[in-house]
Parts: structure tokens; sequence; C-alpha cells
């Protein structure tokens, strides 16, 4: 009897090890898949080759890219123009969404300005920030910058308003100062509100980088995607698309980290 | 009102529709690049007075970046497109079996504009100046390539900019000496800048062509060879109906710029300048009739240029003065037909420039001139 | 450290900008280490009196005066305990306990060292690294306690500190308070909705009237110390619920 039911716990134990496992490699079939479907369409000739280039001529692009350091040139330049832009976006981002969570009269006098950057596309007026801000680097950050600032100035309101005032009237007990009501209340209160908002902001970041490279050509991984077009080198263009994948997907993975490395309490909280 | 021209352009459709032996028409996209601009008028004359329709075809015009008309056109989306010379050998030697059949634009249309204070009798007084450029790539690059070649210069001895199609504003900022530019267009916006006194110190400026240095293939009509080889007559048809549009906008500018309205939203055209218009083409309608050579048509044009410049200001006239500048890029002997030799130009600057690592094939596949000599009437 | 009100009344602004009189106008002392107890039906002003002796509401007219000088503002001493345990969720059990010390600007180690020299009294020496969200209500207070503990106040405010958790829970937490009441002898004003609680735990025990609230009854609690649970069931402590319950009962007649 007592040995069925140790068997039956066993089992579902096992049952439930192999569902872990099986979710876990569930992105990594789903990629397999996709190769796969690729490969077959392009052998089997169903979409010209014109529009859509074999995996193997894509990995072939990728190593010459790769070998003659095109790749990584372009790639290092996107990468900076989005570092310094999330910097200076987010930065701006911060202190205003501070300042308006503190004195919501800021609101009402940002709001028009804020709300109209907001809701006019970016890839419209780029053209524009690239005459003002010349065609090198500096137009770049901008556009990345003003791409990432929304979403890290709303999560910084929210963040800061979400604050309990319970906790508030605690600090103010305490006896605390406003530099330590906000290192110790505000600042760890909103972070993890703040951290979503930046994981959005790294995927956007790519976004305004490669706008802003698109307009105004030079270098970048949005600039490799127009000239390898303009050469009909369309293998190196789904190598520089996929290079912009990637750099997103690997800024979004350190945000995620960071997030599970500082709010060990929210982990413990959902375990 | 109805005028002369329109109902000449009746007449032309309904004749059209008559002799045609075939009632149906074939629904056909030209794919154009760009956008929507008085410079396509040809193509705007084509649809709106009927040329496409004798050849049998009913045309739509959509507008896309040069790599995605080759590409669509290479692989049967669509079956006519216009892009130019060196996007035909590029794609060439990446697979895309395209051939060019009608060369539209008989003069490469890039040139170098600065000021006419700049001293540029000799192409070699470049080095180190500061030159603008749309980017490294397209036709701007490849003129700007000849152009150093020819003066004996190459990239390193200029100071390159990439300012992106602002040519006219950092121009005008004095960041730069001289910009790579279409020179039916930016010249022109340049210099009423400068006579507004917008242009910094510039007053006035020029402009060296690359096709007065070297000839360059240019901008032209391309099938893929798949489409040539089954259906040559359509080909015909196409390039014929083509070539009678840019005849007429040719001989007639007034008229072409009418029919382009329907299909450029900006165009300027107020009251007075459509009744100027419409009287200059019905006049022209009568000039042609007279059977006037192309030396007494280049004239009629520049009459009409003048006449208008007493009558109205700069700013209305700016387009109608691009389509004139553009119609000299146009206008030759022979429309549609390109030279070998044209071809070979633009091959060695593409390899100059490194863009031809593989084997750009043979170049009397890149283009033919069958379809273009027996349409020329 | 004596307590006293001195006519305190407080009043909110409506959204239509009247006045709201939420609490008084209201007297009475608070001596030195007394334990009072303040009960009265919902809405009768007990937190507002509260948080004005915890300096974080002003008075609309009348005074509260500690040891004579007027409460403007969070007084040095003074801790206070909310009705929720409010505990910072990204902090440990021992720094939960500690934030009042740190704030002062006392080091890590020494802070530690008290924190963790008060956690077998709280019972919590066990969960020390432990995040909020593990704990049971009844364990967040105890912290919250704790943190009260640290500060060595003279005086605590407790507003209805043990309001959320279950019947047994708060039987404990209560002998925990007295017990540590006991060690730190301080002036208490806890405000409760529950008349066995205040009248086994307080020395005094004030009713207030609903809205605005104003003192109904002052009863003082003779019943010996130490207190013990099973005391409820002693005919002078039925007598004494038995009074403050017909006080409340004589307001909503």
């Amino acid at each position: 009897m007592g040995k069925v039911r140790l068997d039956e716990s066993r089992h579902r134990e096992m049952a439930a090890g192999l569902e872990v496992s099986l979710r876990r490699l569930a992105p990594f079939l789903t990629i397999a898949c996709l190769l796969l479907l690729w490969q077959w369409i392009s052998s089997r000739g169903i979409i010209s080759h014109i529009l859509v280039p074999p995996p193997a001529d894509v990995y072939q692009a990728f190593i010459d890219s790769l070998a003659d350091g095109t790749l990584l040139k372009h790639t290092v330049i996107t990468l900076e123009e989005m570092l310094y832009g999330l910097l200076l976006g987010v930065g701006i981002g911060l202190a205003i969404g501070y300042a308006i969570a503190k004195a919501p009269i800021l609101e009402n006098i940002l709001s028009p300005v804020i709300v109209a950057f907001q809701s006019t596309p970016i890839v419209a007026y780029a053209p524009l920030l690239v005459i003002w801000f010349g065609s090198g680097i500096a137009s770049k950050i901008v556009t990345t910058a003003v791409i990432v600032f929304f979403p890290t100035l709303v999560n910084t309101i929210v963040g800061i308003r979400s604050v309990s005032p319970n906790l508030r009237d605690l600090m103010r007990s305490l006896k605390a100062g406003r530099w330590q009501i906000f290192r110790h209340l505000e600042a760890p209160s909103a972070l993890p509100v703040i951290l979503a908002g930046l994981k959005t902001s790294t995927t956007l970041a790519v976004i305004g980088a490669v706008v802003g490279e698109f307009v105004s050509q030079g270098s970048g991984l949005g600039y490799l995607v127009t000239s390898a077009r303009n050469l009909y080198d369309t293998p190196l263009v789904v190598v520089a698309v996929l290079a912009m994948t990637a750099i997103s997907l690997t800024l979004y993975g350190i945000v995620a980290y960071v997030e599970w490395r500082f709010l060990v309490w929210q982990r413990r909280a959902s375990a | 009102m109805m005028n002369l021209v329109r109902l000449m352009i009746v007449a032309a459709i309904w004749l059209g529709l008559a002799v045609s032996a075939q009632d149906e028409l074939v629904d056909e996209r030209i794919l154009l690049t760009f956008i929507p601009n008085v410079q396509f008028a040809p193509f705007y004359v084509g649809v709106e007075d009927g040329y496409f329709a004798d050849a049998g075809f009913n045309v739509s015009l959509a507008h896309l970046q040069e790599p995605e008309v080759l590409d669509l056109v290479a692989v049967g989306q669509a079956n006519f497109g216009i892009v130019s010379g060196e996007q035909v050998i590029l794609a060439r030697s990446r697979g895309r079996d395209v051939v060019y059949v009608f060369e539209w634009f008989q003069k490469y249309p890039v040139g170098l504009v600065y000021s006419s204070a700049l001293d540029l009798s000799d192409l070699a007084n470049l080095q180190d100046m500061a030159i603008g450029i749309p980017g490294r790539f397209g036709a701007s690059y490849s003129g700007l390539t000849t152009l150093l070649g020819s003066a004996g210069l190459s990239e390193a001895d200029i100071d390159l900019r990439e300012i992106g199609f602002n040519a006219p504003e950092v121009f005008c900022l004095g960041v730069i000496d001289a910009a790579i530019v279409y020179v039916n267009n930016e010249p022109l916006q340049i210099n009423n800048l400068a006579a507004d006194g917008d242009c910094g110190s510039v007053r006035e400026v020029d402009v060296i062509t690359v096709a007065s240095q070297v000839d360059l293939v240019s901008n032209g009509l391309i099938v893929s060879r798949a489409y040539l080889e089954e259906n040559p007559d359509a080909v015909a048809r196409m390039v014929g109906g083509l070539a009678g549009a840019l005849r007429s906008v040719i001989d007639n500018p007034a008229g072409a710029y009418l029919a382009s309205l329907a299909h450029v939203d900006s165009l300027p055209a107020d009251e007075a300048l459509l009744k100027a218009l419409e009287s200059a083409a019905e006049e022209q309608v009568d000039f042609l009739a007279s059977d006037p050579d192309r030396g007494d048509i280049a004239r009629s044009r520049r009459r009409l240029a003048a006449e208008l410049a007493e009558r109205f200001d700069r700013a209305a006239l700016t387009q109608l003065n691009v389509l004139l500048n553009t119609i000299e890029l146009w206008d030759a002997e022979n429309i549609g037909y390109s030279d070998l030799s044209s071809w070979e130009a633009m091959r060695d600057t593409l390899d100059s420039m490194g863009f031809l690592e593989d084997d750009a094939g043979s170049l009397q596949d890149a283009f033919s001139n069958r379809f273009v000599t027996g349409a020329d009437w | 450290m004596t307590l006293s009100l001195r006519e305190l009344s407080v009043s909110f602004r409506d959204p239509a900008g009247g006045a709201l009189p939420a609490l008084g106008p209201i007297s009475f002392e608070v001596a030195e280490q007394q334990f009072v107890c303040v009960v009265g039906p919902t809405g009768c002003g007990k937190s507002t009196l509260i948080r004005v002796l915890a300096g974080l509401l002003p008075p609309s007219s009348g005074a509260a005066l500690c040891d004579g000088e007027a409460i403007d503002r969070p007084m040095r001493q003074f801790a206070i305990m909310f009705q929720d345990a409010n505990l910072m969720p990204w902090r440990t059990v021992l720094d939960n306990i500690a934030l009042p010390l740190e704030i002062a600007g006392v080091s890590r180690p020494t802070r530690y060292e008290v924190v963790r020299a008060l956690l077998p009294q709280l019972h919590l020496e066990s969960f020390e690294l432990a995040y909020p969200a593990a704990l049971s209500g009844g364990m967040e207070q105890r912290v919250a306690l704790g943190r009260v503990l640290v500060q060595q106040p003279k005086v605590v405010l407790l507003d209805e500190p043990f309001g959320a958790l279950d019947a047994l829970t708060r039987e404990n937490l209560g002998r925990l308070l007295l017990r540590l009441r006991r060690r730190y002898v301080q002036t208490i004003v806890m405000v409760t909705h529950d008349i066995n609680e205040a009248a086994l735990l307080a020395d005094r025990v004030i009713v207030m009237s609903r809205g605005p609230g104003r003192l109904v009854a002052d009863v003082s609690v003779d019943l010996p110390r130490p207190r013990r649970h099973d005391m409820i069931y002693h005919q002078a402590f039925l007598k004494l619920t038995k009074r403050i319950r017909a006080s409340i009962d004589d307001l909503s007649a």
C-alpha cells in the first residue's frame, strides 16, 4: 500500500518535472520549428530566394560580416546610440516624473507638451530631429531618448504616487528627512514599476536608434539594413535585423536580471 | 468650361479604345520611386491622355524605394518598374534577372551644386572641400564617385558629409561648401532661398552635372527576363506608350503640368495659373501642328518659362520650373535608347566604389534597345 | 511624559469647501506611564485623535500638549503603531525593525545588535531574514511592535493595532504588549473597538461618541496587575465592561 503511494507520488513528481522542462524547452522548439519551416520554404522554392533568402545564405552573410568587422562595427554604434539615448531619456524621465509626482501642478503645466510628443509617431518627426541635431550621433541619441522618455516618465509618476501613505506617515513620525524618505521609501517602493518601465524602454530604444539611422544614413544597424538593401544583399539585411533583435533581447534580459537580483522580496512573495 | 486639351484627351482615349484590337484593357501597375511629383509627368500624361490605354493597358502607379521596385519586378509581383541603371547592374550581380528596355532620363540627373562665388572651373579644386550627400548609396553616390574620378580625386580627398535629403537647408546653413543633388530640383530651391536672402552669404549657385563629364546610364523602364520572353509584344506596346507620353510632355509641358494635377497633391495651381497654363497648352497644340523641330520646341519651352515668370511669383512656378528643368534631361533625338558605353561607365563607377564584389555579368544582357527603335515614331 | 488635550477639535474640508467636523472638542489628560484605551463606534474620530497626538495632523482648534508643550510636529520619543503592520515589503524583518535606528543614523552593526537582542522577546528570532510577504498577520504586527520598541519611546500611540487579526492572535499580542510594557514602562494611548481588550489592557478607558467624537465616559480600570486573560470571567471585569458598554449604548439610543 505504502509502496504504491510512494510510486504514485514519485510518478507525479516526475510528471511535474517533465512539464517544467517542457515549458522551458518550448521557446527553443518554436525557434527550431520556424527555422525548419524557413529552410523548407526556401529549399522548395515556394517563395523566391530574392524575397526570402535561405538560412544557409543568411548564415554565410553572418559569418562574412562578422569576419570583415562590418557587423560588429555597426552593432557597437547602434548600441552606443541606444545606451546614451537610454541614459538621457531615462534620466530626464525619472527627474521629471519624480517632480510631477511630488508637485501635481507640474502635470497640468507639462502634460500638453508631453502628451503631444507622445501621441506623435516618432518616424514622422525624426527628420526634424536630424535637421535640428545634425546627422551625427546626437540626432540618434535624441530620437532614442524621446522614445524611451515617456514610459519612464509614466512609470515613475505611477511608482512614486503609489507609495503607501501610511508608510509616508511612518517616515514622518520617525522624523525622516526628505532625502531619507526618498532613499528608504520612495525609491525602493517605486523601483518595481520603474524597472518594468525600463524593460519597455530598452526594447523601444532599438526602435529609436534605428529610426534615427534610417533618416540620417551613415552607420549603425539601421544603416546596414539600408545599404545592404541598396546592394541587393538580402541575407545581410536579415543578419542586421536579427542583430537588432539580439540587442533588444540582451538589454531586456539585463534589466530582467537586475529586476530578479534586486527585487528578491517580490520573488519571495510570489513563491 | 471644356477646353480644347480636355476635348483632345477624351477624343484620344475614345479613338484609342476604338482602334485597339482587344476591347479589354489589361491592368498593369508601374512601380515608380520617390513620391508623387511633377517629375513623373510622363506617367501622368500616359494615364490621363490615353497613351497607355492606346497601348492596351489600364495603368495604375505606385511609389516604392528603388530596391523594392526592382525586387518586385524581378519576382513577377509587378511587370514594369522604373529604376536607375546602376540598380540594374547591382541587382543583376546578385541574381535578379531584369532587363532595362527604355532609357527615360537621357542625361544623368545628378550634379554638384555650389556657390557661384567658388571657382570650380577645375574640378580638382574640390580637394578638401566639405561636400554634402544624401548618403553613401544610390545615384548621388555613384554620381559623386564619377565626378571625383573625372577630376582625378577620390573620396579621401574631400570631406564627405551624409546629410540625408536636406541639401537646401544644410547648404544654406553654410556647413558644407557644395552638395550632390538632383540637378533639376535642389539648385532651383537653393536659388529661391538665396534670392530671398535665406541662404547665408550665398547669392547664387552654379551646377556641374555629372552628365557634362561622363555619360552614365540613368533611370529607365525595367521588366523581368521571364516576362520579356513570354510577352515581348506587351513590352513593345508599353515602351511605345511611354515613349509617346514622354514626347508629349517634352512638346507640351503646360499640358503635362495640368495632367499631373490629378496625381500630385501639393502642386501649386491657383485659378490664374490654371488659366494661363490652359491657354498655353492650347496655343502649344496649334504650334505643334506647324511641325516644328526639336530646337523650335525647346525655344517654345523657354518662352513659356519667361512669360510665366513675368506674371507669377517664383514660389508658384517652382514645380513647373522643376518640370522644365527635368525635360532638358529627357529630351533627345532618340528617346528611350541607351548606349553600351554609358552602361560600361556606370559599371566602372560601381566597381571603383567596391559595390561589385560578384561578377557583374554581361552588360549586353542588362539592357535592350530593340523595343525603342521601332517605337520612336 | 504626560499628555493633555485641551478643547481639541479637528474638522476636514468637504469637496464643496465646507467644514466636516471629525473630532471634538475634547479634553482629557493622560498621566505619566498611564495606559489609556480609547473606545467608540466607527467614525468617532479615534484614528484622528491618534494622528493629532502623533503630530501628523494639526488640530483645527484647541491643542494637544506633551509635558505642556504643543504637539505641532512628530515628537521625539513618540512611537506609533498603525492598524496594518505597515512594513516595508522590500526589507527583511531585521531591517524593518531597524528602520528607526537607521534613520536616526545608528551604524549598521550597532542597530543589528540592538534588534537581535529584541527578537526573542517578539518570538521572531528565526525570522530575521524573512520578508514581510512570508509572515502571518500576527507576526507582522510583532515586527511592527518591535519597530516601536527599538525607538525606546516614552509615549506609544497604538491605532487599532490588532484590529485586523483573529481573536486568538489578538489575545497573544495583548499578552505580549503587557509583558513588554512591564519591561519598558511607557505612557500608552491605544485606540480599539474591542471593549474586552480595552478593559483587560488599560488603566483607564475613554469612551467617545460618534461624529464629531466627544468624550462621553471616562472609566478607570482598577483590576489588579499583572492581568491574566481569565480575568474576563471575573465579576469585577464583567461589571466594568457592562458600564463601558452601557455608555456606548446610550449613544446609539
